[in-house]
């Protein structure tokens, strides 16, 4: 009682200026998949004769392009609490269409704003379903994952399509600009893209305010169902550009092309601390968990280990990383 | 300055079925500029419906409302907002992961061009945000905070500081004092007090019955759908609306002590 005056008066002050330790907890998705992705590097660096080299990491880059771009708007899918399970499938039907449409005779720039505009298509279809006609997300890609794939299968029956090597559509896959491959700086742009997208537009944030509570989101005044339309479309177009940009590299466009490729482009988002139930997404976590992938599948063929190992390794670190999140970041950054 | 010949809301008719339940049933509310209006009923009573129709939230089955004499048919939150019709939601309405600037101009960011591309202004949003809070007497240590990370009061804060900061002509409030320590409940008052000075007509939604007294102007009860009575606030006491809100004559101890005068009514 006697101590009253004093309880109000002098007391330190409640918020401290936010400490490097404070901020690294805040970031806890983005920093336990950074850390991950350092110790695989270290490990394959000192493993490996091979790893450490510059055509080796370019060479890693130019491999996961396709991945990076789709995890890409796969992170904005996921943010809004959704899911696209069709993109490999929209992968291959692009893959398949473009040599298709060049054997065709199509010139190269048309065909590739028609494997575009496909995809943004398929999104658009999709999309409609989710957002307009409030079917799961889950249950309509899944539909689409096989209705686009048995397509991509008829088109073919099953055969690969060759394409040009003389053709300059190859170039987008194969070509180098300024020492850095072509697919890699299409990637690299459409990261930059979608980053400044995700953190500093509109539509960024109500991607984000849909994820988090979309009925409050809607009743602030925003188009709650054109986001969730928008973010479909920019996952089909983002696997269509993949599809186009595997096709290039390979010089063929196979109807068999990207089979699981939705699996490694949703572990790649979820590693990077992007929450699946929406609300919660990071764009630098995502690329993270991208080359994370990319790097692991590499390192173990040049360590002479059998290729099989690359799934069990990925889903261990997968559960691990999450499991970290959870465990050691989540736990300070929030009360729960 | 206010023509209180022409209300500043009037719904009449309004109906809502949700499957088998009956949620409004021919409801009207009237609403003059600068009055305050006492909603209150039981709970389920309709209450938050009846303002989500005006809020836009919700499309009611039938019924008309007109805005300063001239017919409306809200058909989503953004005409309703368009209107200046803002609502402090019973549920706030807040999202989670957004911190607490982003909040507050949720639907209405400022823009900045950065190349002929329109782009969150955060660092004006941030600066407005920190203006519209400390306006209020609202204290939030930083705008950045995630709203999740904040307590019950101060998130039931942030959403009055949104509805009230924009420069509405309807202010609807459903609960919003109901996570509000003493001080705070107070400042709702003046709030509604003041802007109710400013012609800003407002409606309340409270179960703390004794705040009604203190800045209605009327009160109107709602029971199972249903307007059910509407009483001049110089006209009526605690028990009478109690009464009211129960459908009987209901000796209820939170009436206070004019329980034995309340009884022989
Ligand atoms: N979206 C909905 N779907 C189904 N029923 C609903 C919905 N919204 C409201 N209702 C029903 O309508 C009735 C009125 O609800 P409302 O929320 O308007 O009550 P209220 O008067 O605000 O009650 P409280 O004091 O508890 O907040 C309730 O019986 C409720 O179950
Ligand atoms: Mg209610």
């Amino acid at each position: 009682m006697s101590s009253e005056p004093n309880a109000y008066a002098s007391h330190p002050p409640r918020m401290r200026e936010a400490t490097i330790l404070d901020k690294v907890v805040a970031n806890g998705g983005v920093m336990s998949i950074a850390l991950f992705f350092i110790v695989c590097c270290l490990f394959f660096s000192v493993t490996t004769d091979a790893f450490l080299t510059a055509p080796n990491l370019l060479n890693v880059i130019r491999q996961s392009a396709p991945l990076l771009i789709v995890a890409a708007a796969m992170t904005f899918v996921i943010t809004t609490g959704g899911i696209d399970l069709s993109v490999g499938s929209v992968l291959a039907l692009t893959a398949t269409l473009s040599a298709a449409a060049l054997q065709a005779g199509v010139p190269w720039p048309l065909a590739i704003l028609l494997m575009l505009l496909l995809g943004g298509v398929i999104g658009v279809i999709q999309g409609y379903f989710i957002a307009y006609e409030r079917i799961p997300a889950f249950i309509v890609t899944l539909a689409g994952l096989s209705v686009i794939r048995g397509f991509a299968l008829l088109i073919t029956g099953g055969y690969s399509i060759p394409i040009e090597p003389t053709s300059p559509f190859v170039a987008l896959g194969r070509a180098w600009i300024l020492g850095i491959p072509a697919p890699a700086l299409i990637a690299i742009v459409i990261l930059a893209v979608a980053y400044i997208a995700f953190n500093e537009t509109h539509f960024g944030r109500y991607v984000t305010g849909v994820g988090a509570n979309a009925e409050a989101t809607r009743r602030a005044g925003v188009n709650t169902r054109s986001v969730i339309l928008w973010v479909y479309v920019l996952s089909g177009t983002a696997a269509a550009a993949a599809g186009v940009i595997l096709s290039a590299r390979l010089g063929s466009g196979s109807s068999n092309a990207g089979q699981g490729f939705e699996l490694d482009v949703i572990a790649a988002v979820v590693l990077g601390g992007t929450s699946l139930f929406g609300g919660r997404g990071s764009l630098t976590g995502t690329i993270l968990g991208a080359l994370t992938v990319a790097v692991l599948a590499n390192g173990l063929i040049l360590s002479h280990l059998s290729p099989f190992f690359t799934p069990i390794v990925t889903g261990f670190i997968i559960l691990v990383a999450i499991w970290l999140n959870f465990r050691l970041f989540r736990g300070g950054a929030k009360g729960r | 300055m206010t023509d209180t010949h022409v209300s500043r809301v009037r719904m009449t008719g309004i109906s809502k079925r949700y499957g088998a339940l009956q949620s409004l049933d021919n409801v009207s509310l009237d609403l003059k500029p600068g009055e305050v209006l006492g909603l209150v009923g039981d709970n389920g009573a309709g209450k938050s419906t009846i303002s989500k129709v005006l809020s836009g939230a919700v499309i009611p089955d039938a019924g008309t409302i007109e805005i300063d004499g001239k017919h409306v048919a809200f058909t989503s939150p953004a005409d309703a907002r368009a209107a200046r019709i803002e609502m402090v939601y019973q549920d706030l309405a807040l999202c989670d992961t957004i911190d607490v600037a982003g909040n507050l101009f949720l639907g209405r960011e400022p823009k900045r061009r950065v190349a002929g591309v329109p782009m969150l202004d955060k660092k004006l949003m941030h600066e407005r945000a920190r203006d519209m809070l400390s306006n209020l007497g609202i204290v939030i240590p930083d705008t950045r905070m995630k709203v999740e990370n904040l307590s019950g009061g101060q998130r039931q804060s942030i959403a009055i500081g949104r509805a009230a900061s924009f420069n509405p002509s309807v202010l609807i409030m459903d609960e919003p004092t109901a996570a509000l320590a003493v001080a705070e409940v107070e400042a709702v008052l003046e709030l509604i007090r003041t802007v109710s000075q400013r012609g800003v007509s407002v409606i309340l939604i409270t179960h703390r019955l004794q705040d009604l007294f203190l800045v209605c102007d009327r009160i109107q009860v709602m029971y199972e759908g249903r307007n059910v009575a509407e009483r001049r606030i110089e006209d009526t006491n605690i028990e009478d609306v109690v009464n009211l809100i129960v459908g009987r004559k209901f000796a209820a101890r939170s009436a206070g002590h004019n329980r034995e005068k309340g009884a022989s009514a």
